[in-house]
């Protein structure tokens, strides 16, 4: 192959210096952290240091990527602002969402094992107050409510 | 054909179209982020309200193809980054080489998704009411399905237009179309198959290694 005399005006003159050697190293650190991810998936860690591990390399590995197969480390200025942005409003958006889940009452919250064995305080105003209609009544289920459009029957009628 | 003879007219020199070109490049893969954002919220909250489950479930994934993929899509982003990097110092050919070295890796990527699938299929791990796998039974396990089939279905639509625009550079290449100087389209083409990397990534641990 012929080498081609090397045209310094262009932009990509940082990227091409550091040549090719740089790709084969990320890509080597990026098999590392998949082994690290697997194995460390097969130990036990407890509850919440398991997926803080995970989500860790996770970003690692996608910091590595960005930096250097998507040029962020030699294209500065306005591509970084744009990507750090999508960045934060991904953590809001997941952030505040789960937050949102983790700090309601729990009755509120999609009925699972331990919503259903819970005894709503005050007045119970879960169980339906008169006898439905057999036909009205929808196939049996633990978690079953109230279908939107149903009336609720006021107490003896 | 020069470098410059590339630059549209509303740019002084192409210097300044390719950081346009790339800022626009940067502005669309945010939306994307943010598209495939939606989808993990729904992962964390249902794995917030459900998160035994969605353990039991994630067995009934097999971390060895999951892990396998994982390989075949950063080596896939290696050959792109090569070929990037080999288009820049006018070897087209070359290049064009190592973009069909990482369709390649797509098919395979997708074909042990196919399996995947199929395998899920028969095993019933499907989204939502049409879940009927019998060793499963505790609430929130046809979530985890209908979760995992809209991730991993979205990644492979963006496996196929990846490939699409790969395949497209990779016959410009070839023809010698950026042997000039000019390169943004590889540069620009293979940020989005580094963005479908980066999903995967995610995808990996979240799914396969609960």
């Amino acid at each position: 192959m012929t080498t081609l005399p090397r045209n310094s005006t262009s932009e990509h003159d940082r990227m091409e210096h550091a040549g090719a050697g740089r790709y084969w190293i990320v890509w080597a650190l990026l098999l590392l952290g998949t082994l690290v991810t697997l194995l460390l998936s097969r130990v036990h860690l407890p509850s919440p240091f398991h997926l803080l591990v995970a989500l860790f390399i996770a970003c690692a590995k996608s910091a590595l990527v960005v930096l250097f197969f998507m040029h962020l480390w030699d294209h500065g200025g306005a591509n970084r602002l744009v990507f750090a942005t999508s960045l934060i409003f991904v953590v809001l958006l997941i952030g505040l969402i789960v937050l949102d889940n983790a700090s309601r009452f729990a009755l509120t919250n999609p009925g699972h094992g331990r919503t259903l064995d819970m005894e709503p305080p005050g007045p119970d105003i879960l169980t339906p107050r008169g006898p439905p209609e057999p036909a009205a009544r929808p196939p049996s289920g633990p978690e079953m409510q109230p279908e939107p459009g149903a009336p609720v029957r006021p107490p003896g009628r | 054909m020069q470098p410059e003879s590339y630059v549209a007219h509303h740019y002084p020199n192409l210097r300044q179209q390719e950081h346009a070109a790339r800022l626009g490049m940067w502005l669309f893969l945010a939306t994307e982020i943010l598209l495939f954002a939606g989808l993990f919220t729904g992962y964390s909250v249902y794995r917030f309200l459900y998160a035994e489950t969605f353990a039991q479930a994630s067995e009934h994934l097999s971390v060895a193809a999951g892990t396998i993929n994982t390989v075949v899509l950063i080596t896939s982003s290696l050959s792109v980054a090569l070929a990037h990097h080999l288009v820049q110092h006018g070897r087209g050919k070359a290049a064009a080489l190592s973009l069909l070295v990482t369709l390649g890796f797509a098919l395979v990527f997708l074909a042990i998704k196919a399996w995947e699938w199929t395998h899920d299929f028969h095993e019933g791990l499907l989204p939502g009411r049409f879940f009927t796998n019998a060793e499963l039974t505790s609430t929130g396990a046809p979530m985890f399905f209908t979760v995992y089939f809209l991730m991993t279905g979205l990644h492979g639509l963006h496996v196929v237009i990846g490939m699409t625009v790969l395949a497209i550079l990779m016959v410009l290449c070839w023809r010698g179309a950026y042997d000039h100087g000019y390169t943004t389209p590889v540069e620009l083409g293979g940020m989005y198959w580094h963005l479908v990397d980066l999903i995967w990534i995610f995808l990996y641990p979240l799914l396969y290694l609960i």
